[in-house]
């Protein structure tokens, strides 16, 4: 069993108007403090590198997607939110996605399918506002998802980095 | 005008008065009673009664009945006949009987006051602009009337004790619990 | 003066107090949101207009083309008239409020700022305001509802209680000033040089002026006794079953009545629209005081409300019947005796 002692108040405590002035003066004082709001639209949250907005596919210098629908990140994605239908294409790189969807209503913004590309075609870009007026339109095809590389290049270079730091010699 | 204002009073006063007997739901009785309430005030404001109509107002509209609703709402009287007949057993006669004797006494002493007193010469302190001067009021009420005010006021305090009395009685555990 | 320039006089200072009080109750609603704010390190409404200052003028648009809901079972006509019962008293009270000494604009003399200058004003104030638990408790038994019961029933005996504290303590002042004219009691305490001048300032009454405070806001049904409206427990109390404008003239009830709480306990204890120091003040300057005074205490309504928790229930009926009351009736034998005795 519990016993709980209660502070003894004293007469000043139990008379209650003075507290209440204490706790007004508190009250008046939090009025002229700085204000933690902030106006959103106007003053968009700070971007860096490691925030993790939705994913977007990179377009190279040779501007097409390194994409070669091997379906890795459809199978790490948690919220199936991609689909992928593979192609043949006459590019070097042999295949590419006939069909590549993000889901964006589904999209949890995870980065697993950043991490699982073995050909660093998708990262996860710094854009989070997300708003249209059907659930068909927040379904992102190739062209909605085609980001170029220099938009993404500062989250680029920061996964690498990242990456390098959990390399071991043996693996590479 | 006044005359006009008078009679649609009257007619409202009597309406609103048969209403709270005849209207089957309880909610409906005490909203006709408030209607009858504004309607004598508004006579008595006609009358050149301020106070008068403020008092009605401030005391049977806005204290009493606030009570009765408040009781009709506890005791969701919403279909009658529904509810248990009030047990008048825990009245115990010799009990009932000194109350009766308590107040027939309270009620002889203030009309006796009253007697003492004599009638109130309305008409003559009263100016014919309409207005009731409160200190000359209050004077009538505090001084000539002093003594039948009192007696019921003590008559009042002793009903409102009464209910406290009886309605405490039957939750004491050795005489059986709740009715 | 002729009966017509009469008329026009009293149309005109009707027109103007009345849309004053109604305007106020509307900025109280955005000042209510901004104090709210800033007290918790927040900004507050500030996109319809300059600093949102029009957000009254959207809300009354929001209110006005919502859809109007009826519950099953509700009585239909006491339903509709629990909203109005609501609002009409706290700005049928307003009448009898004195702002400002008498006009006068170019050496002409336009009276007091008063919609009805009543020998009985203060009596008419406590016959109406009394009249506002009604809008409450229709409103909550007409809903159907067990919380809106529950809510109208905390609020009819929480206003029973804190009315006689209410009485009281006015009576207290009316023994001191003599009157219960409220712009004599104005003019009781103008004068500085006197014993009761600035009731509250000269400290004879200050129990009561603590005392009528507290139980204005329990009158008012505000923070920290909002128990007809106490959220957690009663979702909303007397009007969770109500919305669009009928909701609105709940809340257009309450803010008014706020506003003349306010402006009486200004007249009653603060001595109105007098300024201290300068007994002789240009009526404009009365109104500014008093318009001033007046202000403080809105903004005290606010303040309490962001600081305070709410009480218990019961703590309320015991603070309101065990220390009030016994207090005011104390307060004003020693008044009575003292004014008798001088």
């Amino acid at each position: 069993m519990v016993i709980v002692k209660r502070k003894e108040l004293s007469l000043a405590e139990k008379l209650y108007l003075p507290e209440v002035l204490r706790g007004l003066s508190v009250t008046f004082r939090k009025m002229f403090e700085p204000k933690v709001t902030r106006q959103y639209p106007e003053e968009p949250l700070p971007k860096t590198e490691v925030t993790r907005g939705q994913p977007r596919l990179v377009v190279n210098e040779d501007d097409a997607i390194a994409c070669v629908s091997c379906g890795l990140c459809e199978a790490a994605c948690p919220a199936y939110a991609i689909t992928i239908d593979g192609g043949e294409t006459d590019r070097a790189i042999e295949r590419e996605p006939k069909r590549f969807d993000i889901d964006m209503l589904r999209c949890i913004l995870c980065g697993f399918c950043e991490e699982a590309c073995p050909k660093d075609a998708i990262y996860m870009s710094d854009e989070l506002e997300l708003a249209d007026y059907s659930r068909e339109a927040l379904i992102y095809d190739i062209e909605k998802l085609k980001r170029p590389k220099a938009a993404l290049q500062k989250r680029i270079d920061y996964v690498n980095r990242i990456n390098k730091r959990w390399q071991t010699p043996s693996s590479t | 005008m006044a005359d006009a204002l008078f009679y649609v009073m009257a007619v409202a006063a009597v309406l609103a008065a048969l209403g709270v007997v005849l209207a089957k739901n309880p909610m409906q009785c005490v909203l006709s009673l408030l209607a009858s309430f504004f309607a004598l005030a508004v006579i008595y404001l006609l009358a050149g009664f301020q106070f008068l109509a403020a008092a009605q107002i401030l005391v049977y509209a806005g204290a009493i009945l606030v009570l009765f609703l408040f009781t009709i709402m506890l005791l969701n009287l919403g279909n009658p006949g529904s509810e248990d007949p009030t047990d008048v057993r825990m009245f115990s006669r010799a009990n009932a009987g000194l109350m009766v004797v308590v107040a027939a006494a309270l009620l002889f002493v203030a009309a006796l006051g009253v007697r003492r007193a004599g009638p109130l010469p309305v008409a003559a302190s009263t100016p014919k602009t309409g207005l009731d001067p409160i200190p000359a009021l209050a004077g009538e009420m505090f001084g000539r009337y002093l003594l039948p005010f009192e007696a019921i006021s003590v008559l009042l305090l002793a009903t409102a004790v009464a209910v406290v009395v009886l309605a405490k009685r039957d939750r004491r555990p050795n005489e059986g619990g709740r009715t | 003066m002729t009966t017509l320039e009469g008329f026009l006089i009293a149309l005109a200072k009707t027109v103007v107090i009345f849309l004053g009080v109604v305007n106020v109750a509307a900025l109280m609603t955005l000042a209510e949101r901004k104090f709210s704010a800033w007290m918790q390190y927040r900004i507050g409404p500030n996109r319809v207009g300059p600093y949102g200052l029009l957000q009254p003028l959207a809300d009354g648009v929001k209110f006005i083309f919502k859809e109007e809901l009826t519950p099953a079972g509700a009585n239909r006509f006491m339903f509709r008239a629990a909203p109005i019962l609501a609002a009409l008293p706290s700005m049928m009270t307003i009448a009898v409020i004195p702002f400002a000494p008498d006009i006068v604009i170019g050496g002409k003399n336009f009276g007091a700022l008063t919609i009805a200058d009543l020998d009985i004003g203060i009596l008419y104030i406590l016959a109406l305001g009394g009249l506002a638990i009604y809008g409450v408790i229709l409103g909550g038994w007409a809903s159907n509802s067990k919380y809106s019961l529950l809510g109208s029933l905390r609020a009819s005996a929480q206003m029973i209680s804190y009315e006689l504290t209410l009485i009281l303590t006015i009576l207290s002042v009316v023994v001191m000033s003599g009157s219960l004219n409220l712009r004599e009691i104005v003019e009781a305490q103008s004068d500085i040089t006197r014993w009761n001048a600035w009731n509250v300032h000269a400290m004879p009454q200050f129990v009561a002026f603590v005392l009528f405070v507290v139980a204005t806001f329990a009158e008012t049904n505000r923070h920290p006794f909002d128990f007809s409206e106490c959220e957690p427990e009663l979702v909303g109390g007397f009007h969770t079953e109500y919305s669009a404008m009928k909701w609105a003239m709940f809340y257009i009830g309450e803010y008014s009545a706020m506003t003349v709480m306010a402006a009486l306990t200004v007249v009653l204890f603060l001595g109105g629209w007098s300024v201290p120091f300068w007994p002789d003040a240009p009526w404009y300057v009365g109104l500014a005081a008093m318009l001033a005074k007046t202000g403080c205490f809105l903004f005290l309504f606010l303040w309490v409300r962001w600081t305070l928790p709410r009480f218990r229930f019961d703590q309320l009926m015991r603070l309101g019947w065990k220390v009030f009351l016994p207090l005011a009736l104390l307060n004003l034998v020693v008044t009575g005796a003292v004014v008798s005795l001088r």
